[in-house]
């Protein structure tokens, strides 16, 4: 009887196992092996070993502008995490009241999280429009002067794009800071109170030190969706914007896999993110000791 | 209870925030890219209107016994073109017992459907493949040489150029010499079109097809066409709107300039007087002489919808954007072709373009696969469709030669076909004569195009609003060309 449960465990355990080995360890050990290669995506298997190079993708990775420009960018975009951050727990604190249509407001703010990425990058394009751009529009109403070329200036690009990017997962943030907040018991603060303290030390000695589980959570995610960037670029944005300037590291990964063929200088590319996406993973976990408080 | 206002007032911002962005515009395109895809937007605008009669193709003949044959079509198409070839697909099937699986996907994602067909090493017996890609799919074993399975008369009556482009001797694709390897689905080429109600409204003759403009010439009527037409202070009609990517080309080649050197290995565009001119002069029209759109008016709201939108003189007319430009609820101006304007050379050039039928090596019924793709390629009656005979919006020009210059051609004199004046243009850039010359532009000689892709993406921009030259322009971005172009001649090498 027990054996036969053990089977049956097994079969259970099997599931996940074999799904994780075909759809994720191969994936990875494939991408790898293509990097090694100059495969161009022709004659399958066999036809991607006839054209091993070893580590020559690497080599000429280490030594392409636009890897790195591609790469800076991304970091660059990477502001808009604790930008996003402080402001989802503002709103979350001004959510966590007793105000009328709190309920709705929540629900609204959620609803660029859920909304199709390529949709609300086709509508941020419009909000951006040099001459019909709903920003430009209210910049001229209020200065009477044309507003910025938002998509059309190298700099600009980059704002455009991270202040699109913190609006749109906003929503995510103020839910779990919500979250956070209503889990942290009222009697800390009555203590707090108690003894004296203000709304400000509150906050700095009890609310940030309590939330910072929730901080760690949205830092991580946010930081490996961050390296991730690529909709936001393909869609708002021509050939990756003036100069190549908004283009992130996996718009160009994605340029060199599907739109010159480079299979495997793509693949060294992916491997490269999936490293460094890695070691910064890492390092959070390794110092979130120093910062991240349970209420235990 | 100040506290609480103050939320609820960031709250209401962002609400605020989130509806303001759901505006009514009057396209449902990304501003960002309304520059690029002039071909494919055309198109869905006509195929909708489009239909295909069966009796259409009722006097199509095929001979042969295929009852054995089970073929596999891969192609991209609009909706126009698919129900055009379902309905010569059935035909065939008619005929000749052959069965044939009809895929059909749309021309973004042709690419990378046809990349999932070969990594799986699991190729369709009929898919597309351009002039550009005849050498790279050669190399990679994929195309049958069609040469030993079909009639050569057949070839003597298509246009002489396209038949050329996808010949392939192994060392240059596109040269005339080598195996066929495709038969074109179509032969377009990139003409120039004139808004006659705006030259009437300034006063203007029309250009005379006969003798394009010089540069001069083209900036002087171009200036007379910019206006500010409301007198607000802005100017809101142009002489003309170009998009880089497509339209430098014609003032590159008439002004005796080039990317590449003549073995297409070498980018030599740093130090080239007529290069350099021509882009000079290409971006003089938008910084000094301001006959275009800015570059930030062109991001806001690109050339073809001005050029719809009736601001725009002159604007480049594809061969497939003949039905669209006809029809009165998309474009409710009177227009003409004309020639673009010429440089040093004298002789008005543009890009030619086609993308060809191609059997694949691995096939088992290769007899099937080539006569079905000969049906597709030069059926009579599937070219009067195409070309706009029994439907009345032009898409192509018929790739049967003897058709094109004749019933086709009378077509449009008397009415049957709608079509702009001066179709004469076309003709003139397609066969070439001592004023006008289409061509295959240096892309279609390399492995890839990635080298292009780097001149695109270098902050041409810059050079477009005069914040650099273009001498300064080629000579920063000619070592990124040269890199792309070493690294697509070392595929090309390892492929072979």
């Amino acid at each position: 009887m027990a054996k036969r449960e053990e089977r049956w465990a097994l079969l259970f355990v099997a599931a996940p196992i074999v799904g994780f080995l075909l759809f994720m360890a191969w994936p990875i050990v494939f991408a790898f092996l293509t990097s090694l290669t100059t495969w161009n995506g022709s004659k399958g298997f066999a036809g991607m070993m006839k054209r091993f190079c070893g580590f020559d993708n690497y080599i000429k990775l280490f030594q392409d502008g636009k890897f790195w420009q591609t790469l800076c960018t991304t970091v660059i975009y990477l502001i808009g995490i604790p930008i996003g951050m402080v402001l989802g727990l503002l709103f979350a604190m001004g959510m966590n009241r007793k105000i009328p249509g709190v309920r709705v407001l929540r629900t609204m703010y959620y609803v660029p999280v859920i909304s199709s990425l390529v949709a609300v990058s086709i509508l941020w394009a419009w909000v951006y429009n040099y001459d019909y751009g709903l920003l430009n529009v209210i910049i001229k109403a209020l200065t009477g002067r044309h507003g910025p070329n938002w998509l059309g200036d190298e700099a600009l690009i980059k704002v455009s794009m991270i202040i699109f990017m913190v609006w749109k997962g906003l929503g995510t943030s103020i839910i779990l800071y919500l979250a956070g907040l209503q889990n942290i018991p009222r009697n800390y603060y009555e203590a707090a109170m108690v003894d004296g303290a203000n709304r400000w030390q509150q906050f700095r000695a009890i609310t940030v030190p309590l939330l910072s589980p929730v901080t760690f959570y949205i830092l991580i995610t946010s930081m490996i969706g961050g390296f991730q960037v690529f909709v936001e670029v393909q869609v708002m944005t021509s050939n990756g914007g003036i100069g190549y300037s908004a283009a992130t590291i996996v718009y160009y990964l994605y340029q060199k896999a599907f739109e010159s063929f480079q299979l495997g200088y793509a693949s060294a590319i992916a491997v490269i993110l999936a490293v460094i996406i890695f070691i910064i993973t890492l390092i959070n976990f390794k110092v979130q000791s120093k910062w991240v408080k349970t209420m235990d | 209870m100040k506290k609480k206002l103050v939320s609820a007032l960031m709250a209401a911002t962002m609400v605020t925030g989130l509806l303001a962005g759901c505006g009514s515009s009057e396209t449902t395109e990304a501003p960002a890219q309304t520059e690029t895809a002039t071909e494919e937007k055309t198109e869905e605008k006509v195929g909708a209107e489009i239909e295909v009669k069966a009796e259409a193709v009722e006097n199509v003949q095929v001979e042969g016994d295929f009852a054995d044959a089970d073929l596999t079509v891969f192609i991209f198409a609009q909706e126009h073109e698919k129900a055009v070839y379902q309905t010569l697909i059935d035909k065939f099937t008619e005929s000749t017992g052959a069965k044939v699986t009809f895929e059909v996907t749309t021309s973004d994602e042709y690419g990378q459907k046809l990349l999932a067909y070969k990594a799986a090493d699991d190729m369709p017996d009929i898919f597309y493949v351009g002039p550009e890609a005849v050498a790279s799919n050669v190399d990679d074993d994929y195309l049958l040489p069609l040469d030993d399975y079909m009639d050569t008369a057949v070839v003597d009556n298509l246009w002489g150029s396209v038949g050329n482009a996808y010949r392939y001797d192994g060392k240059v694709a596109g040269s005339g010499s080598g195996s066929l390897y495709c038969l074109p689905k179509d032969f377009s080429t990139f003409a120039f079109a004139y808004n006659k109600d705006l030259f009437d409204a300034a006063g203007l003759e029309y250009p005379d097809p006969e003798n394009p403009y010089t540069w001069e010439e083209f900036v002087e009527v171009c200036e007379k066409l910019t206006i500010d037409k409301d007198g607000d202070g802005e100017v809101d009609q142009w002489g003309v709107a170009n998009a880089l990517q497509w339209a430098l080309d014609s003032f590159i080649y008439t002004n005796g300039g080039h990317f590449l050197n003549e073995d297409y290995t070498k980018v030599v565009i740093d130090g080239q007087e007529e290069f350099v001119d021509a882009l000079q002069f290409f971006a003089d029209l938008t910084c000094k002489y301001h006959v275009t759109p800015t570059v930030e008016q062109d991001t806001a709201l690109g050339g073809y919808q001005r050029w719809l939108d009736g601001q725009i003189g002159f604007y480049a007319c594809g061969t497939w954007d003949v039905g669209a430009f006809m029809d009165k609820n998309t474009f409710p101006y009177q227009w003409g072709l004309c020639g673009w304007p010429t440089g040093k050379t004298g002789v008005s050039m543009t890009r030619n373009g086609s993308v060809g039928f191609a059997v694949s090596k691995d096939t088992e019924y290769p007899e099937a696969a080539v006569a079905l793709i000969t049906m597709l390629s030069t059926d009579l009656e599937g070219q009067r469709v195409l070309s706009g005979e029994t439907t009345g919006a032009s898409l192509q020009i018929p790739n049967i030669m003897d058709y094109a210059k004749g019933d086709f051609k009378d077509r449009i004199a008397d009415g049957t076909i709608p079509y702009g004046d001066n179709v004469d243009v076309i003709f003139n850039y397609i066969e070439g004569t001592d004023k006008y010359q289409g061509i295959f532009v240096e892309t279609n000689y390399t492995y890839n195009a990635d080298w292009w892709n780097e001149f695109l993406s270098g902050g041409y921009e810059y050079v477009l609003t005069g914040e650099k030259t273009a001498a300064e322009y080629c000579a920063e971005v000619q070592p990124a060309m040269q890199a792309a172009l070493d690294a697509a001649n070392e595929m090309k090498a390892a492929a072979q």
